[in-house]
């Protein structure tokens, strides 16, 4: 057998392998759906260009696994995903991913409640409004050292979903849109 | 095949084995770093990002057992000549983009440009000291019997 045979053969296999892979892949990619770049998503890719981003001493802590906007729409499609806004409440009552529960990093007044109300969702997704996804970030470690298991950060942030016309509405957080109000 | 050709052929099935493996946790993300190269349609990214890590799989176990070693160097050396282009290309075009190559989210440079180009030539390293597999030699009838 040649060895271009061989090497076709290899290509075969190595892709039917690799499909199946992706069907046993917790978090695999769907073959139906385009997979668009974070800059045709219209977000960044939760990284500040060079040129723009602040001067730190030490990298971020933790930094959550990402997920797209387009897996990410699927997953809200679905209602398979719980969805967590990190920005401020007014930018949240201004508009939020649709469902979304409100959850700054400065906390939640009844943040139990709405942890055990995330702990139904086999995957949840934080998101903030900002290119670095620091705040995210942020409140996804918090989310992960109450126990949630799997927590990603959507990529490209809230412009991302914004630009994907991903579902949205908008309206005050039950709790906390209260006390911005007071503020 | 000397010592330090088994060597490398074991090392490079090792590296895209490893490389392989940690990419299908998260194949979506590695979807995605495909996409950020902006060299594949959109709608055939899913289905390119699968096929080459099953490739890389697919090859990297067969340079570590030694079956069709020179094809599956070759393979990977046309893989990673894809990368280093794409890559580079990415990267000339001023792209911020990750990797992707060893399933984590680091940032692409052109060191990881230069890292390719190193497993590049020892994946051609390898193509060249493997043997071809063997080609038989069509089977012969069997002599038949002396007259007595």
């Amino acid at each position: 057998m040649t060895t271009f045979v061989q090497m076709a053969l290899l290509a075969a296999a190595g892709s039917a392998l690799g499909l199946a892979a992706n069907a046993i892949s917790p978090h695999g990619v769907s073959l139906r759906q385009p997979v668009l770049s974070a800059a045709e998503a219209g977000g960044g890719a939760c990284a500040m260009p060079a040129s723009a981003a602040p001067v730190t001493s030490a990298p971020p802590p933790w930094k959550a696994a990402r997920i797209g906007v387009a897996e990410a729409k699927g997953l809200c499609d679905a209602c398979i995903a719980g969805f967590v806004d990190a920005r401020g409440p007014h930018e949240f009552a201004h508009g939020h991913i649709a469902n979304a529960v409100h959850l700054p990093p400065v906390g939640h007044p009844e943040e139990e409640a709405v942890v055990a109300q995330l702990r139904t969702y086999p995957l949840v997704v934080v998101y903030d409004g900002e290119y670095s996804c620091a705040v995210a970030d942020d409140v996804a470690v918090r989310l992960r050292r109450a126990g949630l298991n799997d927590v990603r950060v959507l990529q490209g942030a809230w412009p991302a979903w914004v630009a994907a016309k991903g579902p949205a509405s908008a309206g005050m957080c039950g709790v906390c849109g209260l006390e911005a109000l007071a503020k | 095949m000397s010592l330090l050709a088994r060597a490398a052929r074991i090392l490079l099935g090792a590296i895209f084995l490893w490389a392989s493996v940690t990419k299908v946790p998260d194949m979506a993300a590695f979807a995605e770093s495909v996409a950020n190269y902006r060299i594949v349609p959109p709608s055939l990214v899913p289905g390119v990002a699968a096929a080459v890590v099953g490739v890389e799989i697919a090859a990297g176990v067969a340079l570590v057992l030694n079956v069709w070693a020179r094809a599956a160097a070759l393979v990977l050396s046309t893989l990673l000549a894809v990368f280093t282009v794409g890559l580079a290309s990415a990267l000339a075009r001023g792209i911020d983009l990750s990797c992707g190559c060893f399933g984590g989210n680091a940032p692409a440079t052109w060191w990881t440009v230069l890292r390719d180009v190193v497993l590049l030539l020892l994946a051609l390293g390898v193509a060249i000291s493997s043997p071809p597999s063997p080609v038989r030699a069509p089977s012969r009838p069997p002599d038949p019997a002396p007259a007595p």
